[in-house]
């Protein structure tokens, strides 16, 4: 298949030279056009060895200018080798019998070179796949109730944390990408996490979907595997990242609730222990009297500040226990991939009639210039030249 | 004295493109997409020729009989057959030589100024 490619690439390439191959005078090019065409063919070769199809834009952005300089330079040549001044003449107005003839001729060359260029190279572009991954994402705070906590920048951060290196870094160990990249981009040699994290960057990007809570994680690559394995993988890594983060804020909270509760308990035996003292000193009963002294009022009051300690252990207790069986079983999962990513059917980039129809209109434009500044050379060239003609 | 119209010392200065395409054939004769290789790697790169500079710059050495047209082939098996090989003549030998030596004395006079150092 990329064998088949890389021969249609070279082909079109060729095919376009040799048709570009006119822009020479007839002599020339029966001299040395195949010659040249074979040049360009030993040149399109190594280019496409070398960079594949970056080597051969390279190619065509050194060999079209030197084309169009070293064609017109032997044309004039062509033409300063006319004998006579009636031949020049002759030469120039011979083929072009009116300015709307050159501006035609002039303009369709033009285009049809510009908008030839654009296809070939549109069609030596590498292309690249893109694969989407939805994943919807909720607040901690929302999760827990607490809507004091609620945080407005925590989209911005999610798109901060899904780009750092906490969540990229295992998605590239996951993958092995320094060694698949660094095999596929670098000759072999070994990447570091570092500058495949800098690559997973530029190939990512996050958007979130409007009015929902899902974001958008899509990958580009010029394999639609790869792709749609990323951004799986990417998605994964940021829900382990999520339940980690989920469990060690459980933790946080068990281990708070525990210590309030030592000391809930430290402070029940303290006034256990006083109102004991109290009730054994002043021989108190288990009934209130109708009117207690002020000794009783004072015990009274312990017992009641203690069932209310006795209650609010009992709370304690129920949170803890609470919060264990939610750090083991969560009622809702803080991030849930919503889409896993597909490989794509067909690459997004190079988007080819996009690039064909600005190649289109851009050689319109520049065949349009062209071919006006033509027309009126001609015409003046034309004036004078007759005038020249008349004097002698 | 005037100089004779077939004195290599007329023809100088050479352009860049024609001087390193005689200096390519100065190590023996070459087809097209030799020359084009031994000038890359002689001047490290920087001097990529397209096929148009390449053969207008051979149109004129041959127009010039600086160069001309070998029929030999190094090894029919070797090559492709339609490739065209050119070598230096006589008179190209000549002006390539006196070119190279009006550079060496550029590099002398630059020496002199010490804008450069001698090689080590």
């Amino acid at each position: 298949m990329t064998r088949n490619f890389n021969n249609q690439t070279l082909a079109v390439s060729q095919t376009v030279y040799g048709w570009l191959l006119r822009a020479y005078p007839p002599a020339h090019r029966a001299e040395y056009g195949p010659a040249m065409a074979q040049l360009f063919r030993d040149q399109c070769r190594d280019a496409w060895s070398e960079a594949q199809g970056w080597g051969m834009v390279k190619l065509w952005l050194r060999v079209l200018p030197d084309l169009v300089n070293t064609s017109i330079a032997e044309r004039l040549s062509t033409l300063n080798q006319r004998k006579s001044m009636s031949d020049k003449m002759s030469a120039l107005f011979r083929p072009l019998t009116s300015p709307l003839v050159v501006f035609f001729t002039v303009f369709t060359i033009v285009f049809l070179s510009v908008l030839m260029v654009s296809v070939a190279v549109t069609f030596i572009l590498p292309e690249s796949y893109a694969s989407t991954c939805r994943i919807k994402v909720e607040q901690e705070a929302i999760l827990r109730a607490d809507t004091s906590a609620y945080d407005p920048y925590f989209l911005q951060t999610t798109f901060e944390i899904i780009q750092s290196q906490l969540v990229l870094n295992p998605v590239i160990d996951k993958l092995n990408l320094n060694v698949q990249w660094g095999k596929k981009y670098f000759n072999g040699e070994t990447l570091k996490s570092a500058e495949s994290l800098e690559i997973l960057k530029g190939r990512m990007s996050l958007a979130d979907v409007r009015g929902t809570k899902l974001i958008a994680i899509t990958v580009y690559s010029d394999d639609k595997k790869e792709a749609a394995q990323i951004a799986n993988a990417i998605a994964e890594a940021y829900r382990d990242y999520r339940v980690k983060a989920a469990a060690a804020l459980a933790t946080v909270m068990i281990n708070r609730l525990q210590q309030e509760s030592l000391n809930n308990e430290q402070r029940i035996e303290q006034v256990r222990t006083e109102a004991n003292s109290l009730r054994q000193q002043l021989k108190i009963g288990s009934e209130i009297s109708d009117n207690p002294s002020p000794q009783e009022q004072t015990y009274w009051d312990k017992k009641q500040y203690l069932d209310g300690l006795l209650e609010t252990h009992k709370t304690l207790y129920a949170k803890i226990e609470a919060e264990k069986l939610d750090a083991q079983f969560p009622k809702t999962s803080p991030m849930q991939i919503t889409d896993l990513a597909e490989p794509g059917r067909f690459p997004v980039k190079p988007n080819k009639p996009l690039n064909i129809f600005i190649g289109a209109v851009a050689g319109g434009f520049l065949g349009l210039v062209a071919g006006a500044t033509s027309a009126l050379i001609s015409v003046k060239l034309g004036n004078r030249g007759r005038k020249a003609v008349a004097s002698a | 004295m005037a100089k004779s119209k077939t004195d290599p010392e007329n023809m100088l200065p050479l352009t860049p493109a024609v001087f390193h395409v005689l200096l390519a054939l100065a190590g023996g004769e070459r087809h097209g997409y030799a020359i084009m290789q031994e000038v890359a790697a002689s001047t490290d790169g920087q001097i990529k020729m397209g096929p148009g500079t390449l053969y207008g710059t051979v149109k004129r050495l041959l127009e010039a009989q600086l160069i001309e047209e070998s029929d030999e082939r190094p090894d029919p098996h070797l090559d492709d057959d339609r490739r065209r090989y050119y070598r230096l003549t006589g008179v190209g030998e000549e002006v390539v030589r006196a070119e190279a030596r009006r550079y060496a004395e550029i590099v002398e006079l630059a020496r002199g100024k010490k804008l450069i150092r001698k090689l080590a």
